[in-house]
């Protein structure tokens, strides 16, 4: 009898658990086992824009919702970042939980089959009308864990994206005027570094010079080849016109001095900090400096975009997931609808979040209106272009180490497109390999 | 007679009345100890042989983690080692962490436990070796993060302490210590060597308090200088703890991620990548499970190999000495 028990509670769970693996194309909606709490687990500082956009999403979730105990864990990017994998195959997991997006991030979670599909309630709450474009990208991945295709996985609520910050004073006294151009910005960089000035602050240890190169890769490259590149619509040969021109760019941008010789083992904090300081005029890093330049920086300070450019570096912001195994999936889904209401929206804008659906006109701070409107722009134009380390899980050390090579002159602008490519394959077929 | 005796015993033993077999079976003597054996064989099975065997496991397949299926490969993960650089560098790599690690920690731990011991702990007292000790084993109990982002003050290429002193002196292009590929190995031994002294000379200080005060005495009367009972005394005493020390930090320094984790991530260019960040880049970053199981599993192979050779020689060493060899 209890033989008999044993095998029934094991096919259980191994129906269970394939019945979890394949249950593509399902709405949550109607899944709850637990309707009396809901459990989110998110990464943000309570002082931060998104900190405070959740504290008002959850402070309507629980009017509306006076018999529900919402229950909020904070945990640490990092934390959720390594761990994900393997508490979300467990039992004791969130309701809904804030996720880095990505092939390498959210996409492998889909693919493992750790996150509940959201097509139909996206379709029914109509955030897929909400979120189109560029932004819906992030939000969908295939089987495979490919992004730009296939089922609702996560509902980006904010943006993110990379531009150029500078110090208008130290512009100020050479008399030099924000560029348009590439050209134009070229110009500034050279003026600069004849007075002696490293013109870029710059970081090879972590992600600034990768996006750099990027943003560089875009100036030269269009649509077609990020999707190539970011979505596998063909093939991409590093060698190409762009990433050639590109990478000779930077490579030129390093040996002219613009970039310091030293800044191979340089980490982003690094960049941050000498940039506020005065140390170089202008840093070319994303929208979440923001607020930490506007709090430490004594030197007045502006932000535009990279010059010239119709596609940059950046993305929606994180993901709110639902895990596989959660309780409540449904109390889920509202949580996420709420996110997306324009009082939600309204903070992120206020407080300088970027938000996806927020209207700039409510922003009374000039400088925080001013990158509002700048993202805004980007998404008028469809130009969000994503991260270069996201095709690929790992991908990230690849590029690092790398640009490191062509900071360190250790290879030519040749052999690190080699190295980038030869990774970026291996990546590839692994992933479509499944 | 001896055959009368071998009769009359074998005549007693049949007189004796004959259990039915396997009713009282007469025990081993080692299964009494079986009760006291049991806990330290359960928790061996579930903190080590459980995950090693389901490593190995893993190891055999190609797997993304999570609920994702896993895929047969056989060895095919380890035929694919042989052919990766990376793997191949973060051994080479892992001969330079037993080096600064193992080699030049014992060395200059055992020269600092004799000085200590027997000439500053005599000429200055107890108590100022005691301190000076103590100082030595200080960066050990550190944490490793809070030691990793000291050393990055100090070794920063624009804003590091070191560089800031240089440039002082007047040196214009001071090292970009961990950011060049040909310094940010040995700087990183630097600071292992630096994180790793204190342990040995504890241990050593430890280990000639044992040794018998009147083996120097008669050294000094026979006039044998600090070098020579270095060298004819304290070396051979301490034989049992320096293999200890040997054995404990070729171990630590072979799977040793903590200090390379917060000082340079593996980098630049891979140039200080060892083998237990490989694979937690493989297990984490690159969700390529089997492949990281795969390192970790031929990292626990040759740290059991390098631990069997250790042991072999200190039994042999130990053999020798009672041979009087």
């Amino acid at each position: 009898m209890r033989h008999k028990r044993t095998i029934a509670a094991v096919a259980a769970a191994v129906a269970g658990a394939m019945a979890l693996a394949g249950c593509t194309g399902q709405s949550a909606a109607g899944g709850d086992t637990d309707d009396s709490t809901l459990t989110i687990w998110h990464y943000e500082n309570d002082d931060s824009a998104m900190g405070k956009a959740w504290a008002k999403a959850i402070e309507i979730f629980e009017e509306e919702n006076p018999d529900v105990t919402v229950d909020v864990e904070k945990q640490t990017f990092e934390q959720i970042q390594k761990n994900a994998k393997i508490v979300l195959t467990g039992d004791d997991v969130p309701d809904v939980m804030e996720f880095n997006k990505g092939n390498a991030t959210a996409g492998q979670l889909a693919a493992q089959g750790l996150l509940t599909p959201l097509t139909d309630a996206a379709a029914e709450r109509g955030w897929d009308e909400k979120l189109s474009g560029s932004l819906a990208t992030t939000a969908t991945y295939d089987e495979q864990g490919l992004m730009g295709s296939g089922e609702w996985y996560g509902v980006p609520n904010y943006g993110e994206f990379v531009g150029v910050y500078y110090n208008k004073e130290m512009l100020a006294d050479l008399g030099l005027e924000v560029p348009t151009t590439l050209d134009e910005f070229e110009d500034v960089l050279a003026a600069f570094k004849d007075e002696g000035v490293t013109p870029l602050a710059e970081a090879g240890a972590e992600y600034p010079l990768g996006q750099l190169w990027y943003e560089l890769v875009l100036a030269y490259g269009d649509r077609a080849l990020v999707d190539d590149y970011q979505l596998f619509a063909n093939d991409v040969d590093f060698h190409n016109d762009a990433m050639t021109q590109a990478t000779e760019k930077l490579d030129e941008w390093i040996e002219k001095g613009y970039i310091a010789s030293d800044s191979a083992a340089l980490t982003a904090e690094d960049m941050g900090v000498s940039f506020i300081d005065g140390t170089y005029p202008i840093m070319v890093s994303g929208s979440w400096w923001f607020g930490r330049l506007a709090t430490e920086m004594q030197a007045d300070w502006g932000q535009f975009n990279f010059p010239g450019n119709t596609l940059h570096t950046g993305s929606s912001g994180n993901l709110w997931v639902v895990p596989a195994n959660a309780d409540s999936p449904s109390l889920a889904e509202e949580f996420i609808d709420i996110t997306l209401r324009p009082e939600v929206q309204d903070v992120l804008a206020t407080e300088g979040g970027l938000p996806v659906a927020g209207d700039p006109s409510v922003i009374e701070d000039e400088r925080t209106r001013e990158l509002t409107e700048n993202f805004q722009a980007i998404l008028d134009e469809d130009g969000l272009a994503y991260y270069p380390d996201w095709p690929v899980a790992g991908y990230y050390d690849v590029i690092v180490s790398e640009l490191q090579s062509l900071v360190n002159r250790s290879k030519t602008p040749s052999e690190v497109l080699d190295g980038l490519q030869g990774s970026y394959d291996e990546g590839k077929a692994d992933l479509l390999d499944g | 007679m001896a055959d009368t005796a071998l009769t009359e015993r074998r005549s007693r033993a049949d007189t004796r009345p004959r259990a039915p077999r396997g009713t009282r079976r007469r025990r081993a003597p080692w299964v009494g100890y079986l009760p006291y054996l049991l806990p330290g064989a359960v928790a061996f099975v579930v903190v080590i042989g459980y995950p090693l065997v389901t490593n190995v496991y893993f190891s055999l397949f190609k797997w993304r983690g999570g609920m994702a299926p896993l895929r047969w490969n056989g060895l095919g993960n380890y035929v694919d080692l042989l052919g990766d650089d990376k793997f191949w560098t973060s051994f080479g790599n892992s001969l330079a962490m037993i080096v600064a690690m193992v080699l030049v920690p014992t060395l200059l731990g055992l020269v600092l436990a004799a000085v200590l011991f027997d000439y500053l702990g005599r000429r200055f007292g107890e108590r100022v070796s005691s301190v000076l000790r103590a100082t030595y084993y200080l960066p050990q109990i550190l944490p490793v993060a809070v030691a990793g982002v000291l050393w990055n003050w100090i070794l920063n290429s624009q804003t590091g302490a070191l560089n800031v002193i240089l440039r002082g002196i007047g040196v214009e292009t001071p090292p970009n210590w961990l950011g060049d590929p040909s310094t940010a190995l040995p700087s990183v031994m630097l600071v292992l060597i630096w994180v790793q002294m204190g342990y040995p000379v504890v241990i050593f200080m430890a280990a000639l308090q044992r040794v018998d005060p009147e083996l120097y005495e008669a050294a000094e009367l026979d006039g044998a200088g600090w070098w020579d009972r270095f060298r004819a005394i304290t070396v051979p005493q301490i034989r049992p703890e320096t293999f200890v020390v040997t054995l404990t930090c070729t171990v630590a320094a072979l799977k040793v991620f903590g200090p390379i984790y917060v000082l340079t991530r593996g980098g630049p260019e891979s140039s200080t990548l060892v083998p237990s960040y490989y694979s937690y880049l493989n297990f984490f970053d690159k969700s390529q499970v089997g492949y990281g199981s795969a390192i970790a599993t031929v990292l626990t192979l040759v740290i059991v190999v390098v631990a069997l050779v250790i042991l072999g020689l200190q039994n042999r060493a130990e053999r020798r000495e009672r041979e009087g060899v």
